[in-house]
């Protein structure tokens, strides 16, 4: 349970909000490169932290992410026409370049020096990954660019996908901290989906219905170990991290590529739920790369021409109640993607924290929102810069390992939990 | 049309909702293993809590030795901030679910007694490790093995106040 005024603080992240600054102390995933393919491609609106803007890549490949209106009289720059170096609102001709500056104000003289004079907001984007990233907080403050092991290796080892979520993002990301619920709602997938099955550790998932959970600290977030029986007194480990604000690993299988998502808000009742898929040491296969763009593993099938899911709340989900009562599924939603959704959808845009239930094996998720609490207080009153913001907090990895039962994980599976160039995943 | 997901995922329909309490209070037992984690106890004690009973030790009755394969458990008493010293098996029976708290690096061997008397009543354990100021790996490690065996949830939280927030988010 979590009090009013805690719940709206942790789920505000609008300007001026204390979550909304504690968020723009990070790098952000914003869009895929796929989104601006080339200079002076159309360019796309934005939305991310209650903030409405326009991203372009202009005529020499310069990203730009700038207030969405006109300066003049206030239409979508969607509209404009994104040419010789800047976008121009085709009402009246102005135009504006990667970093907000009016550069034209065609009714007047050039040399009146008018256009200086108007310049709209902007943030700075970097691409890294296949990931086009901003950072929307102090500029003196800005951190250099992400390190997560994702966006770092080489671009044929990496595959990166979003998706919409109608819910807000705290709820949303809460679902990857909380490793307790994989043994139900997403029970039926680990041996049919191309992406999870196969591996020699899956036997213990479905083994052991009942793990037992080890929740550390780490320096830039949690470390939340799931622990089930294995033979020759040892145990199987999952360990999932949490780097602050909201990124999260889901512990591998076999060799099967690494995976995990980062939740990032639109407004206090959307969120982008991004998904990612890398090997730290080999390129991804044509078949793991057509399978992650048909929606299998954690990525989703869209609407045509959209990144929404194709299972949506318009649709229901595409409930199938026969798979359910069959238990091909466990909820009856298909692929473990919407299986989150679906449910964290359902509980409203705003989850009301003040109803829920927790128990003991929740404790990763109190964890976590402690530990934002604490983080947005300690920046709110004293400056202090969050959790996270460093980069080496940011080389983590997530593991699956089988440790004899007197050794600690924290010991056992120190270097598994360490992403290093060139080294392979510990993964069973 | 629009779906029944979509029409009742809106916020509109969140007033809709039953106001009615979903839970009855529950209570928690929270028993600290050794003295430092005792003033711990003490301390959160002070605050306001609904189902939430302290205790700073447990201590064995010496009169008689447990019979063959009975745990010491049927022997033990745990001692309330009040003075009183009450039946570790009665109080875990009372119980919902226990948190049992050592100071990382400290004796926490005792949770094994604790742990016979929650699994006669099938209550979940719940083991918090709070590092102190001077703290090492290895104190942390010695912890986690003394209470590994017989916790379902084991959690390392630096500070007290993770204490309190976790007791109110399980309604203590
Ligand atoms: S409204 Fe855009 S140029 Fe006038
Ligand atoms: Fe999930």
């Amino acid at each position: 349970m979590l009090k009013k005024e805690q719940n709206d603080y942790l789920t505000q992240t609008g300007p001026g909000t204390p979550m909304g600054n504690l968020f723009r102390c990070y790098w952000m995933p914003v869009l895929l490169s796929e989104e601006l393919p080339e200079p002076d491609c159309p360019p796309v609106r934005v939305k991310i932290l209650s903030e409405r803007l326009i991203a372009f890549r202009d005529t020499e490949g310069r990203l730009g992410l700038i207030d969405e209106f006109c300066a003049h009289r206030g239409p979508s720059l969607w509209f404009g026409r994104n040419e010789e170096c800047g976008l121009r609102c085709p009402y009246h001709g102005w135009k504006f370049d990667v970093t907000g500056q009016c550069v034209d104000v065609p009714s007047e003289p050039a040399e009146s020096g008018y256009a200086k004079k108007i310049k709209l907001k902007s943030y700075p984007l970097i691409e890294k990954g296949g990931v086009i990233w901003t950072y929307m907080g102090d500029p003196e403050k800005q951190p250099p660019a992400p390190e997560f092991e994702f966006c770092s290796v080489p671009l044929n080892q990496t595959f990166s996908s979003k998706r919409l979520q109608e819910c807000n993002w705290l709820q949303a990301m809460e679902g990857g901290i909380d490793s307790s619920h994989v043994s139900f709602l997403h029970r039926g997938d680990l041996n049919n989906d191309p992406l999870f099955k196969g591996a020699a550790g899956n036997k213990y998932n479905l083994g052991d219905m009942k793990p037992v959970f080890e929740v550390v600290e780490s320096s830039g977030g949690l470390l939340i170990g799931a622990r089930r029986n294995a033979e020759d007194d040892q145990y199987y480990w999952r360990i999932t991290p949490w780097v602050m604000p909201c990124y999260t690993g889901v512990p591998p299988r076999g060799d099967h590529p690494l995976h995990g998502h980062f939740w990032v808000p639109i407004d206090d009742h959307n969120c982008w739920a991004w998904s990612y898929d890398y090997h730290p040491t080999r390129a991804l296969t044509d078949s793991e790369v057509a399978a992650m763009r048909d929606g299998k593993g954690v990525h989703v099938k869209y609407v045509p021409g959209t990144y929404i899911p194709l299972a949506n709340k318009t649709n229901d989900y595409l409930m199938d109640r026969a798979a359910q009562k069959a238990g091909k599924t466990f909820s009856g939603i298909e692929g473990i993607g919407m299986q989150d959704a679906s449910l964290q959808e359902s509980m409203g845009p705003i989850c009301d924290r003040t109803k829920e239930n927790l128990v003991g094996t929740d404790n990763g998720i109190i964890m976590a929102r402690h530990r934002l609490l604490r983080a947005a207080k300690a920046l709110a009153e004293k400056g202090t810069t969050p959790p996270g913001v460093d980069v080496e907090h940011q080389k983590v990895r997530q593991a699956a390992l089988l440790l004899k039962r007197d050794v600690q994980y924290k010991d056992g599976a120190k270097e598994a939990l360490i992403a290093k160039k060139g080294v392979r995943q510990t993964s069973v | 049309m629009l779906s029944e997901s979509e029409r009742m995922a809106s916020a509109h329909e969140l007033t809709f909702r039953i106001k009615d309490p979903n839970s009855k209070p529950r209570s928690i037992a929270v028993i600290a293993l050794d003295k430092a984690s005792a003033a711990i106890v003490d301390q959160i004690s002070h605050e306001q809590w609904r189902g939430a009973h302290f205790f700073t030790s447990l201590s064995f009755s010496t009169d008689k030795q447990p019979a063959e394969g009975q745990s010491q458990a049927m022997q033990a008493w745990l001692n309330d901030l009040a003075g009183r010293a009450l039946n570790l098996v009665a109080e875990v029976e009372k119980s919902d679910f226990v948190v049992v708290i050592t100071a990382a690096g400290e004796d926490a061997r005792a949770v094994s007694v604790i742990a016979d008397a929650c699994a006669m009543f099938h209550k979940s354990l719940l083991g918090l490790v709070i590092p102190q100021d001077d703290t090492s790996d290895k104190d942390i490690d010695i912890s986690l093995g003394h209470l590994r065996p017989h916790s379902r949830m084991l959690v390392v939280a630096h500070g007290i106040d993770y204490i309190e927030v976790m007791l109110t988010a399980l309604r203590a």
